[in-house]
């Protein structure tokens, strides 16, 4: 018994795991700049270096504390993204850029290290080991040109390194976030809806059809051959004289019947003892208390053993 | 004395009276009517009077900026409305269905399940024909829905879709839901026979506990994997119909199907119906979307008759024929239409008992329903 809780408990703490881990998987390093040119932004010092910026791909909110960022493959722990601070909780579909001071100790969003050509930027779990993300910052990236990820669309999950250095785009999501919307689509691609329809109503029986055919097959027909095969070993029993379930017809001829013979209080408390049979309500709840009641007061419960007697 | 004119001028302003408009007076005599209806005719009332009253609170006049409206952040109705708003409240009435909803008719006749596909027609014969009206297609995805005559289902789809359009959308669906008696009576009539009334389909199998066990895993498993993005309805609702079914979690399901479905059901009912402030539930898309919601409907039960009719074709044996007649409860609408069913077949043949035959479809149409607001969300959300 002990071991299946310790079983349940382990698998228990492992799915809980898991969906940490997947929570935070769902960012990326969307962007880097190594060497900023005379236009590139200012941290909150004034000074101007290079940053890194996470995108949230994920359609809820995740939170970026305790996760690592590094350039050095063997120190994975390297800059510590601290926690306490409720900026770290990324929105969905969210930006959030870390200047990369070379001192953490300059702020939440400053990493320990500077960005330099050549080095791939690497995001780390909260566990110090799990690698979410990496972004190679390539050795010829000209100064103030940046290394970016982007996909297709909203949709698409898989993001690319764009070969061709971009113009930074600090904390703007490297996406088409005005992407034409479902519904917009439908209405291009299939203006009278028949397609649509079409293909839904098609689902529809599908779905159905699939647990129709299961429910045929692994219960219906077997059920029934099984009563085929009772009810043929029935008429050979009683002399090839087949005997058939009452029809609907019949039982309401026994429940008239019953009613004329017995009179409407006898059928009505046949009926309600089937009905609490039925409902299994026919025993009381229990307390789960003992008490006892002794029929004769005792020294315990007797009021009148109990009254004081006044002295006279 | 000037002073308390001039408290009183205030007051004023700030009572019902000052700020009332003619829109205001027509929702809120919209209000009496359902909750009229709901007393003195007994439809639907366990939604029409929460939704009659939550239109009679969502149009009282008032000062704006307050903090009270429906739509004002933090207030307490907005607060409660984000349920509708955010979508919640649907998943959790799901899970009281499924705790509620007996699958022993559908098991037993698994073809049936069929008629429940057939009938969620009418979602997309009034998603069509809003196009053609010329809503977006995601405004039209969530009036179409209307005809899966499931109000959770609808309120779920247009809270994602249209927002916008959501509280005529609700209140649509409960509306021909209460009506259901009305519409679908006429429709079975006219694409029937007398003949095709009579058939008197075999009495279903027994169920054993075991099928009963595995139908809300397998149910889910099926559907979930075709359409995930109809997760949270299908999820909730074999949920909870595995609670029922397990025997062991007697207290969950009765949790389920009582309290919690009770109370998410008066607060769904009084907040949509809070929601249909006049200013925005009173245009000519309202108007539109509650002929299009009636339509939806029609066109759900016909294709339901017609699709047990074109059935009966490929049977051969006369005793397995399905009565037409139940063919209207695959739209959701659990247990109004399969009622219908049984009412219109016995009117014909008092013996002949169509009720534990309608819920089949009917229980099917729950599913066929969720399956088709997941389609719509996936393309169009």
């Amino acid at each position: 018994m002990m071991r299946k809780r310790i079983l349940l408990l382990l698998t228990l703490a492992a799915v809980c795991a898991g969906l940490r881990a997947q929570n935070v998987s769902d960012l990326i390093l969307s962007e880097a700049l190594a060497v900023p040119d005379s236009t590139g932004i200012v941290d909150e010092y004034g000074r101007r270096g290079g940053w890194i910026e996470i995108f949230n791909t994920s359609q809820g909110t995740v939170n970026l504390a305790g996760c690592y960022l590094t350039d050095d493959r063997t120190d994975l722990r390297k800059s510590i993204i601290p926690k306490g601070d409720l900026k770290t909780k990324l929105g969905p579909r969210q930006t959030t850029l870390f200047y990369a001071s070379g001192n953490g100790n300059d702020g939440t969003f400053y990493a320990g290290f500077t960005i330099r050509p050549g080095r791939t930027i690497y995001l780390v779990s909260n566990d110090g080991r799990t690698i979410i993300d990496s972004l190679a910052v390539p050795a010829d990236l000209p100064v103030g040109k940046s290394v970016y990820k982007t996909a297709n669309d909203l949709r698409q999950i898989e993001f690319e390194t764009q070969a061709t250095p971009a113009v930074p785009s600090a904390g703007m999501p490297n996406i088409d976030m005005n992407a034409a919307t479902k519904a917009q689509d439908m209405a291009e691609k299939d203006p009278h809806g028949f397609i649509l329809s079409l293909v839904a109503v098609t689902v529809v029986f599908s779905a159905l059809a699939i647990l129709w055919f299961l429910f045929w097959l692994f219960f219906d027909r077997p059920a029934k051959k099984a009563a085929k095969a009772t009810s043929v070993i029935s008429s050979e029993a009683k002399g090839g004289v087949e005997k058939s379930a009452p029809s609907d017809e019949i039982a309401a001829v026994i429940a008239l019947a019953m009613d004329m013979e017995q009179g409407g209080d006898v059928y009505a408390a046949i009926a309600l003892a089937m009905d609490l049979y039925f409902s299994d309500t026919v025993h009381d709840a229990e307390s789960f208390v003992l008490t006892m009641r002794p029929k004769e007061g005792t020294a315990w419960n007797d009021k009148k053993q109990n009254f004081r007697k006044l002295p006279r | 004395m000037e002073h308390i004119f001039q408290s009183l001028a205030q007051f004023w302003e700030y009572t019902g009276f000052a700020n009332c408009s003619w829109q205001n007076i027509v929702m809120i005599g919209i209000g009496i009517v359902f909750i009229t209806l709901a007393i003195v005719k007994e439809w639907e009332p366990m939604l029409l009077v929460p939704i009659g009253f939550g239109m009679i609170v969502g149009n009282i006049p008032m000062f704006p900026g307050l903090n009270i409206g429906i739509y004002e952040d933090g207030s307490v109705l907005n607060i409660l409305y984000q349920g509708v708003r955010q979508g919640w409240y649907p998943p959790l009435i799901f899970l009281g269905i499924g705790a509620m909803t007996d699958f022993s008719a559908l098991i037993s006749q698994p073809r049936l399940i069929l008629i429940g596909a057939a009938a969620q027609m009418g979602i997309f014969g009034a998603y069509l024909l809003a196009l053609l009206l010329g809503f977006a297609p995601n405004e039209a995805g969530a009036i179409g829905i209307i005809g899966g005559a499931d109000g959770p289902t609808a309120i779920f789809l247009s809270s994602k879709l249209a927002p916008d359009l959501m509280g005529a959308i609700a209140v649509s669906a409960y509306s021909y839901m209460a009506l259901v008696p009305v519409i679908q009576k006429p429709i079975m009539l006219l694409l029937t026979t007398d003949k095709e009334r009579r058939i008197r389909m075999p009495a279903p199998r027994q169920v054993s506990q075991k099928e009963k066990i595995i139908f809300p895993i397998v149910g889910f498993l099926t559907t979930a994997f075709i359409v995930p993005s109809g997760l949270p309805l299908l999820g909730m609702l074999f949920f909870g119909n595995l609670l029922k079914e397990s025997g062991v979690t007697r207290r969950l399901a009765n949790t389920a199907s009582g309290p919690l479905i009770d109370v998410v059901t008066t607060l769904i009912g009084l907040t949509v119906g809070a929601s249909t402030q006049a200013d925005k539930f009173l245009s000519g898309k309202s108007l539109l979307i509650f002929g299009l919601g009636l339509l939806s409907f029609v066109i759900a039960t016909t294709c339901g008759v017609l699709f047990v009719k074109i059935m009966n074709l490929f049977i051969k044996d006369p005793a397995k024929k399905v009565n037409p007649l139940i063919g209207n409860a695959g739209v959701s609408a659990v247990p109004d239409s399969a009622r219908v069913s049984e009412v219109v077949g016995r009117e014909i043949d008092p013996k002949n008992h169509l009720l534990m035959h309608a819920m089949g479809p009917n229980v099917a149409g729950v599913i066929g329903s969720a399956v088709a607001a997941g389609i719509l969300l996936a393309f169009l959300g």
